[in-house]
């Protein structure tokens, strides 16, 4: 298997993530699309990493730090979502417009 | 001290305001006009040693000190004091007079509701009129001269409850402002030849012959200056004021309107003598207008009854000496004239002012025998009577004399209607005293009424004829004043000569005049019976009722003023049926059809333009604020749209 | 092999992606979100990564979905299934995705020579030794990271208290 399949898979995963992060009336939907788009920024690096630079680890030590800041995403955004829901009893994005200006 | 003689001008002025905004007390329980007294007293002392450092000539004079004014292109205002024997003689003068007045007027005004102004009002008149005299520029000079007429103005109708006092407060401003006028004129007229208006750098531009500039304009500026001369010193035909403004207080009559503010006329003559001795004809015109005022005011004095109208009808015809002097080339017996006559005239008026002050009358026919009474004033209003009328070694005998030789060098046809008119200067003085003092008491109850004034106001009576009788021996003894007080080394060299040449005789002619007069008098009032002089006035009824009514020149005035007010009414016609109408309403009128055009354009482009921005900003501005509907998918939305062009861009470049 | 490998992880990883993204049930798309995250893990360890492929497993399939699912729960009502799941934005959504793709094709298949030489090597101990080493700066700072973030969800999602 080449690059190009590893990079095509990656685009096709990013740019599903992306349809969805628009898409998703579901706040959770939104951050599931995020999710998916990290994700194929992870197989990037990883590929590129074998791809390119065989002997080296670099490219995984990034990925790991990606999977950190998304987790820490995740957990932030998911505590706002139950704060919303609480204090405005919906959990879809085109209810909440507090930053009408 | 000569250094510091701006003060004299400047502390009255302080004195004055501190007066009037002192203490709201009014009446006489005020202390304050005490202040106004001292500080004149003070004026007096520091002018005394002024003089005697003058006469001395410990002082060097003249003394000229300046300090800019202000500037407008090359031209520097200076403003300054320039004393000389003249400014140094005025300035005792004036201070004296002041001084004595206002000691006099504590008992003469004791009983007025606005005491406080009155000595305010005083004060300020003798700083402008200080003023006026150590002016170094004729500018500041001018300022001072008007500074004086406003003074004189607010002490004429200084009881303006009635209407005569304010009728004649208006008629002196007005009058005098018509010579004023000439004044102004001819100050402009020197400015635009000379360039200057400072008093010490004017000669040089006047001693630097023909060529310099036109014949004609010293000629004019003389006749011009004359005019505000005519018209502060009561000349013809100006004169008119002059006996209205004796419904002011005595007091101020004394001060203002007898011994300095009506010698402000001769002493700005003497003060720009250079001029006239730059145009001989001006000169002339000084000699002739001072010649008719004398004999004409000598005449109506004759004719009046009111006791202060004898004496101003009296002070006209003097000032007419002065100036008569001054015309004929005597400099220094016009001024002579002029310090002597402050001294016996102010006596007269004060005199004057404590007989109203016991009878309550200013009507001669009202009085009679009052020498028992009132000795004190008989006596001193003798002595003045004796001064002004010329009696040998009195003071008014001295400056008369010196006159009445320069004139009859002149022109000995002068020197007669001159020594005639002294003649009926003896005759009308004593007139005046022989009706008032002597004879039977014409009107009992007031005559039982009468009393001696208190000393406040007697002892400035005294003091004043002492100098009436000796100021004249004084300053005539060795040449003092004519030494002081000369107008130029030529000048003098001249009036020496003039002397030496004068006939012995002409000495006798005065004192003829004097005895004249006084015979006549005595003929006619002297006696107690007054019948001959009642049928003479029967018999020269026509005579009479042409002196009463001042030969017509109040008419004469009257008539300008109703001319000018018909002529102001038909103006005022014109202006507003013709000018108004066509011009004016015309004008408004095409530029409202004009203004309806431009309504139109600015409604309907202007503010079409102006809406239609606005409604563009505002349908702008709402079509935007539906993207930022707090939707943050949609943000979401162009933040990806704006990175995936962003990253297509870059990457298929 | 590898290619059966490559391709049945890719058809996993993709399929369960369209699900997550266009399923109406939320709880659905989660669990298919776990699949797929499973299957990333899968790609990972075809590449060699072997620590990334069990961090992938522990982190996001133990942990991320886990915690989605709960959410999900916790937030949703019977009621919206019946509702639709997908904005009206869709069709700019697609097009700008396929803008994108146009943008991205030509890296991907320029990079297509590249090809496997070595086989891989256990990258555990020699990223054990970076992270604690020469990239202990940025190590640190994301733990400060998941430290605040810790302390911000407590935050955020704790009960609010009603004032009298």
């Amino acid at each position: 298997m080449t690059l190009a399949h590893y990079l095509a898979l990656s685009a096709a995963l990013f740019l599903i993530g992306l349809f969805g992060a628009l898409t998703r009336r579901n706040i959770i939907g939104i951050l599931m699309g995020i999710e998916l788009m990290f994700n194929a920024a992870n197989i990037n690096l990883a590929a590129f990493n074998r791809f390119l630079h065989p002997e080296g680890i670099v490219g995984s030590a990034v990925a790991l730090f990606v999977i950190a800041v998304a987790a820490a995403e995740i957990v932030v955004g998911l505590a706002l979502v139950l704060a919303i829901y609480r204090s405005q009893n919906t959990v879809y994005a085109e209810d909440i417009s507090l930053l009408k200006g | 001290m000569i250094k510091h003689v701006h003060w004299i001008a400047l502390l009255p002025l302080i004195a004055s305001v501190v007066i009037l905004l002192g203490s709201r007390d009014n009446t006489e329980k005020s202390r304050l006009p005490l202040l106004g007294v001292a500080v004149m007293g003070w004026c007096l002392l520091h002018s005394l040693l002024i003089l005697a450092g003058v006469l001395s000539g410990r002082a060097e004079v003249p003394f000229y000190r300046t300090l800019p004014w202000f500037e407008f292109g090359g031209f520097e205002m200076t403003l300054g004091v320039l004393i000389d024997g003249t400014a140094a003689f005025m300035l005792v003068v004036v201070t004296l007079v002041s001084f004595l007045v206002q000691v006099y007027s504590l008992g003469y005004m004791h009983a007025d509701p606005r005491f406080k102004r009155y000595f305010a009002y005083l004060s300020f008149f003798s700083a402008s009129m200080l003023g006026l005299v150590i002016s170094s520029n004729l500018m500041a000079l001018f300022a001072c001269w008007e500074l004086v007429g406003v003074s004189s103005y607010l002490l004429i109708g200084f009881w303006f409850e009635g209407d005569a006092p304010a009728y004649a407060g208006k008629k002196a401003f007005i009058t005098t402002k018509l010579g004023d006028l000439g004044f102004f004129v001819g100050l402009l007229l020197l400015f635009a030849y000379a360039q200057t208006f400072d008093l010490k750098m004017l000669p040089l531009h006047f001693q630097m012959g023909p060529g310099h500039m036109p014949a004609w304009v010293p000629t004019a500026v003389g006749v011009l200056l004359l005019c505000g001369a005519a018209g502060k010193s009561a000349q013809v035909p100006l004169f008119v004021w002059l006996p209205d403004a004796m419904e002011g207080p005595t007091p101020v009559s004394a001060l203002i309107h007898a011994a300095t503010m009506v010698a402000a006329g001769v002493y700005l003559v003497a003060r720009t003598y250079f001029i006239y001795q730059a145009a001989p004809m001006a000169l002339e015109a000084v000699a002739w207008v001072g010649l008719i005022t004398a004999a004409l005011a000598a005449t109506m004095a004759v004719a009046a009854y009111d006791i202060k109208r004898v004496l101003a009808f009296s002070t006209v015809s003097q000032l007419g000496f002065m100036m008569l002097g001054l015309g004929v080339g005597g400099y220094t017996s016009g001024l002579f004239h002029l310090t002597t006559h402050g001294c016996f005239k102010a006596l007269l008026f004060l005199c004057a002012g404590s007989v109203i002050h016991a009878v309550h009358t200013n009507d001669m026919r009202q009085m009679g025998g009052l020498s028992k009474k009132m000795p004190e004033t008989f006596i001193t209003m003798l002595i003045g009577a004796f001064a002004i009328a010329g009696f040998p070694f009195l003071s008014g005998w001295f400056s008369k004399e010196a006159i009445l030789h320069d004139v009859y060098r002149f022109s000995p046809a002068m020197w007669c209607a001159a020594l005639a008119t002294a003649a009926l200067t003896a005759f009308y003085m004593f007139r005046l005293v022989f009706l008032t003092f002597l004879g039977i008491s014409r009107d009992h109850p007031r005559w039982e009424h009468a009393g001696e004034s208190p000393p406040v106001m007697t002892v400035p009576l005294w003091i004043l004829a002492a100098l009436s009788i000796f100021a004249g021996l004084a300053l005539e003894h060795n040449g003092i004043f004519a030494g002081a007080v000369c107008f130029g080394p030529a000048a003098a060299a001249e009036g020496a000569e003039a002397v030496a040449h004068a006939p012995n005789w002409l000495a006798w002619g005065a004192v003829g005049a004097f005895a004249l007069g006084l015979a006549a008098a005595w003929r006619l009032y002297g006696t107690g019976d007054l019948s001959l002089a009642s049928s003479l006035k029967r018999s020269l009824a026509g005579v009479f009722d042409i002196l009463e009514d001042r030969y017509g020149f109040d008419r004469f005035f009257l008539a300008l003023v109703r001319a000018s007010d018909s002529l102001a009414a038909a103006l005022y016609w014109f202006d507003s049926n013709i000018i108004d109408a066509i011009f004016v309403d015309g004008w408004a009128l095409a530029t409202r059809a004009l203004a309806e055009v431009q309504r139109f354009f600015d409604d309907f482009f202007v503010d079409g333009a102006v809406d239609g921005v606005g409604a563009l900003t505002r349908d702008g501005g709402l079509g935007l604020s539906r993207l930022m509907a707090g939707k943050v998918q949609e943000y979401l939305l162009f933040v990806a749209l704006a990175v995936s062009l962003f990253a297509t861009f870059i990457m298929t470049r | 092999m590898s290619a059966l490998v490559f391709y049945s992880l890719s058809a996993v990883v993709l399929i369960s992606a369209l699900g997550v993204v266009l399923l109406k049930n939320t709880l659905h798309s989660a669990l298919l979100l776990g699949l797929c995250l499973a299957g990333v893990a899968g790609v990972f360890a075809s590449l060699g990564a072997d620590f990334l492929f069990s961090s992938q497993l522990l982190i996001y399939v133990g942990g991320i979905a886990v915690l989605l699912l709960f959410v999900v729960m916790l937030s949703g009502r019977s009621s919206e299934l019946k509702l639709r799941q997908v904005n009206d934005q869709w069709l700019a959504a697609l097009l700008i995705c396929a803008v994108t793709f146009l943008g991205m094709r030509r890296y991907i298949f320029e990079a297509g020579t590249a090809v496997l030489t070595a086989s891989p090597q256990p990258t555990t101990a020699a990223l054990g030794k970076l992270l604690l080493g020469e990239y202990a700066v940025p190590f640190e700072a994301v733990s400060l990271i998941l430290i605040a973030a810790l302390v911000g969800a407590v935050v955020f999602s704790k009960a609010r208290e009603r004032k009298p």
